[in-house]
């Protein structure tokens, strides 16, 4: 069992706060999906876990174990996985390549597979050429193949079919049942909240929601003020 | 014996050694993405410490050794300059960095070195190898372009067999990405710089007893060297090899030739020139299309 806690968390982009005073809880075997508009702070929030920016305030910790000062490379290794938002493979390098540069002593490729056989008869394949499913699979798996206890994943969705869409949600959630701690960040609401456990709006840098997923589901209204922001008074103390 | 042929074969030694650097250059850039005005300092610095060793009368194969030593510290000294602070910087903010790099290396140098005063370089591989068409083909020469073939050998095969290899081409690919899958980014960068600098100082302790062996001259043979690397668009290591070779040839000839000469240090300015020229032309054909 792992759980990653974070805590009064602030982040600055030029100088400007960004993330303020962020509470938030994953914990393995369930998903912790974060809403919110369009420049609300969601990746900022996500990108300062991992360690791609500096936080200003604040603690991250996996089982007790304080990252925020940690370098990115070492907070993988504490079993922080990030998948960025916009599908960062390796793009010179073939499918089977991008996953043996992430893969830890203990992991086998064919786990990858097994998640998404659809990446099979495209090993040898320049990640470049990929489809934008395919390349969304593979830098999942690629993610996996770290061994994480908790991942992080940026927009999944954007830009893809819907029929895709499912198919990774599916996916996740196969994965938090499996053990793994997700933090599933989306600005499109409704089949996250399905999948999800705890849900989290953000609007502005600060959180204006934190409560449950089939909660926030049935109330598509409160949803829509969470995200507007005409509704400070609907924040749960 | 034609007189063509001997010069331009006395252009070999040279054209390997700008072939090694540029070969170099190619590696430094597609892996650490820097433009490394450094490249030839780093391997002067460490043939300086050759040409101190031995002026004070140590034996030459361990200087050698020493020298090579220091070239890769030099080397992961820079590396380490321009990855701890300068990571997350522009391509052409880390250039402008390297030559601010290089106009201290060579002020630090000269100075240390006593300036343009006349140094005793030993020749490592005096002698001539064979002989082709009547024309003396030196050690020197076949060992610079050897350690050039060499390298780009090794590099590919390092690069497409091995796990370090494969790591380092996915932090030449996206080094965030690459970062935060645990990939040790620093340590790969460093290994860089120390390959490159330790091979660079080898050519340069071979071509140093034929050019007259001071920091500064030494220092801007990067000029011929990116020239090469250039030929190769900073990809290719075969046609920046290629490319190397065929300045020092053509260098070589100009210099048999009574009225060109004395301009002969300007050709490899002449070919960044054309080079660019050229690549100009694609992009506006890009352009047009
Ligand atoms: N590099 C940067 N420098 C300065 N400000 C930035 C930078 N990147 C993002 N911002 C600002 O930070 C705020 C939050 O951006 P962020 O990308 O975290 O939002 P987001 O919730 O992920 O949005 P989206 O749903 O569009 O991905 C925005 O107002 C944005 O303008
Ligand atoms: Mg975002």
């Amino acid at each position: 069992m792992s759980r990653l806690v974070v805590s009064n968390l602030s982040i600055n982009r030029a100088e400007l706060p960004v993330v303020t005073s962020v509470d938030l809880v994953a914990e393995s075997g369930a998903i912790s999906v974060v809403l919110g508009a369009n420049g609300a702070g969601k990746t900022t929030l996500l990108e300062g876990l991992s360690g791609v920016i500096p936080v200003a305030g604040g603690t991250i910790a996996i089982d007790g174990r304080e990252l925020q000062k940690a370098r990115p490379g070492a907070r993988s290794r504490e079993g922080l996985a990030h998948v960025e938002q916009g599908r960062t493979v390796f793009r010179q390098l073939t499918t089977e390549e991008n996953l043996r540069v992430s893969l830890h002593p203990s992991a086998d490729i064919a786990e990858a597979y097994a998640l998404f056989p659809e990446l099979v008869q495209r090993r040898a394949v320049k990640a470049s050429l990929l489809s934008g499913g395919e390349q969304q699979m593979l830098v999942i798996a690629r993610a996996l193949l770290t061994r994480p206890k908790v991942l992080l994943i940026d927009e999944m969705s954007a830009g893809l079919a819907p029929v895709i869409v499912t198919r990774l949600m599916t996916a996740v959630r196969k994965l938090a049942d499996d053990g793994l701690a997700v933090v599933l960040v989306e600005q499109f609401a409704a089949l996250a909240l399905s999948i999800g456990n705890r849900a989290y709006v953000m609007r502005r840098g600060r959180v204006v929601y934190d409560g449950d997923c089939a909660k926030l589901r049935q109330s598509p209204d409160e949803l829509h003020r969470l995200y507007l922001g005409e509704a400070e008074s609907a924040v749960p103390a | 014996m034609n007189p063509l042929l001997t010069s331009a074969v006395a252009g070999l030694t040279a054209g390997g050694t700008y072939a090694l650097l540029g070969v170099c250059a190619v590696f430094t850039y597609r892996l650490v993405a820097v433009v490394n005005f450094t490249g030839a300092a780093i391997g002067t610095a460490g043939t300086f410490v050759l040409i101190a060793l031995f002026e004070v009368g140590f034996p030459i194969w361990p200087s050698v050794l020493a020298g090579i030593a220091a070239g890769t510290a030099t080397g992961v000294a820079i590396g380490y300059i321009m990855t701890r602070w300068f990571g997350e910087a522009s391509a052409s903010t880390k250039a402008a960095v390297t030559v601010a790099l290089l106009v201290g290396l060579i002020a630090v140098g000269l100075r240390l070195t006593g300036g343009q005063h006349p140094h005793n370089m030993p020749e490592l591989f005096p002698g001539s190898a064979f002989r082709l068409a009547g024309v003396e083909v030196t050690i020197a020469s076949v060992l610079t372009i050897g350690l050039a073939v060499l390298f780009t050998i090794l590099s590919d095969l390092f690069l497409n067999r091995t796990k370090v290899g494969l790591n380092l081409r996915a932090l030449a690919d996206r080094p965030m990405a690459a970062e935060l899958l645990g990939v040790r980014v620093q340590l790969l960068s460093l290994l860089v710089w120390g390959m490159t600098g330790a091979f660079t100082t080898f050519a340069l302790m071979i071509i140093a007893p034929q050019r007259s062996p001071n920091f500064m001259t030494l220092s801007l043979l990067v000029v011929p060297a990116l020239a090469a690397a250039l030929i190769g668009v900073f990809r290719s290591f075969w046609r920046t090899l290629a490319g190397g070779i065929a300045l020092g040839i053509v260098e070589g000839l100009a210099s048999s030739i009574d009225s060109v000469s004395q301009y002969r240090s300007a050709i490899p300015f002449l070919v960044v020139l054309a080079v660019l020229l050229w690549s100009q032309r694609e992009a506006r054909w890009d352009e047009a299309r």
